[in-house]
């Protein structure tokens, strides 16, 4: 995520820390609106960039590793009816093929785990890039309904 | 600090309603978590969830009240969630979890769906 920004783009790096969950709402919702995206669609984004960083909080850096103070990068792209969303990690990355299928009456007894359901839910576009060892990027696009 | 303000209506001593004002996430939501737990604990069977005033609710926040929702089906009692804010209702409309959970436009409506003896819903007016 070190490449220039393009004039669409802004980037923000956040503690690993729930307490900017809202910082970075705002600033997606801000993006989202200045994409043109309605009133509903820029609630699915919020849920869905959350939703990304808080799985990054909470699963990319576990407190054995003793990282001083982790980051996550969110980087936005609102093109007219277009907002692109990357939402990176550098923490301990996973491997993407054993994410176990949504099985969601199963998720939703277990009271956890319907993070990524919700972001395909409610984004038009999702892909996660993750290896163990090297981070993880979540890739997700909303577009205005038509 | 609380990082979560939470009004809290006693309607009898095992009916309980919760409306917690702001935004449901993983800062916010251990603390609904933690005021949940205690009222189980202490005998609470029947919980009313009022979110007329949460501005915003995510997967942090459902796992919550499905948990809550779960206590209190082991203990014979249940839980119905008041919401009618739209980007709440998606939540839990994409989740599938809008019947599970009993969710409702209206407290009075709340109060009509769960089962706790009509003598206690007559000391809750």
């Amino acid at each position: 995520m070190s490449a220039p920004l393009d004039r669409d783009t802004i980037e923000i790096t956040s503690p690993c820390e729930p307490r900017f969950l809202s910082v970075v709402r705002l600033t997606v919702a801000g993006m989202a609106a200045r994409a043109g995206l309605g009133v509903a669609e820029v609630d699915d984004v919020k849920v869905a960039v959350s939703e990304a960083c808080t799985n990054a909080m909470e699963h990319a850096y576990p407190p054995a590793e003793g990282k001083a103070c982790p980051v996550i990068r969110v980087r936005m792209t609102a093109r007219e009816g277009e907002l692109r969303v990357e939402v990176e990690d550098e923490g301990g990355g996973f491997d993407p093929k054993r994410l176990p299928k949504v099985d969601l009456e199963q998720r939703v007894q277990e009271e956890g785990g319907l993070g990524v359901y919700l972001m395909h839910q409610l984004m038009d576009e999702v892909k996660i890039e993750s290896a163990p060892g090297s981070g993880t990027k979540i890739s997700m696009v909303k577009r205005l309904a038509r | 600090m609380n990082r979560v303000n939470i009004q809290k209506t006693v309607l009898h001593d095992e009916v309980k309603v919760f409306a917690p004002v702001g935004e449901l996430d993983a800062y916010t939501g251990p603390e609904l978590r933690e005021e949940l737990t205690t009222a189980l604990d202490e005998g609470v069977r029947w919980l009313v969830l009022d979110m007329a005033r949460v501005e915003y609710i995510d997967s942090v926040g459902l796992g919550i009240i499905v948990g809550a929702a779960k206590r209190t089906a082991e203990r014979a009692g249940n839980l119905a969630v008041v919401a009618s804010r739209p980007n709440v209702l998606r939540v839990f409309e994409i989740s599938g979890t809008r019947e599970l959970l009993n969710v409702v436009a209206t407290l009075e409506e709340a109060q009509a769906r769960l089962s706790w003896p009509e003598a206690e819903k007559g000391g809750a007016q």
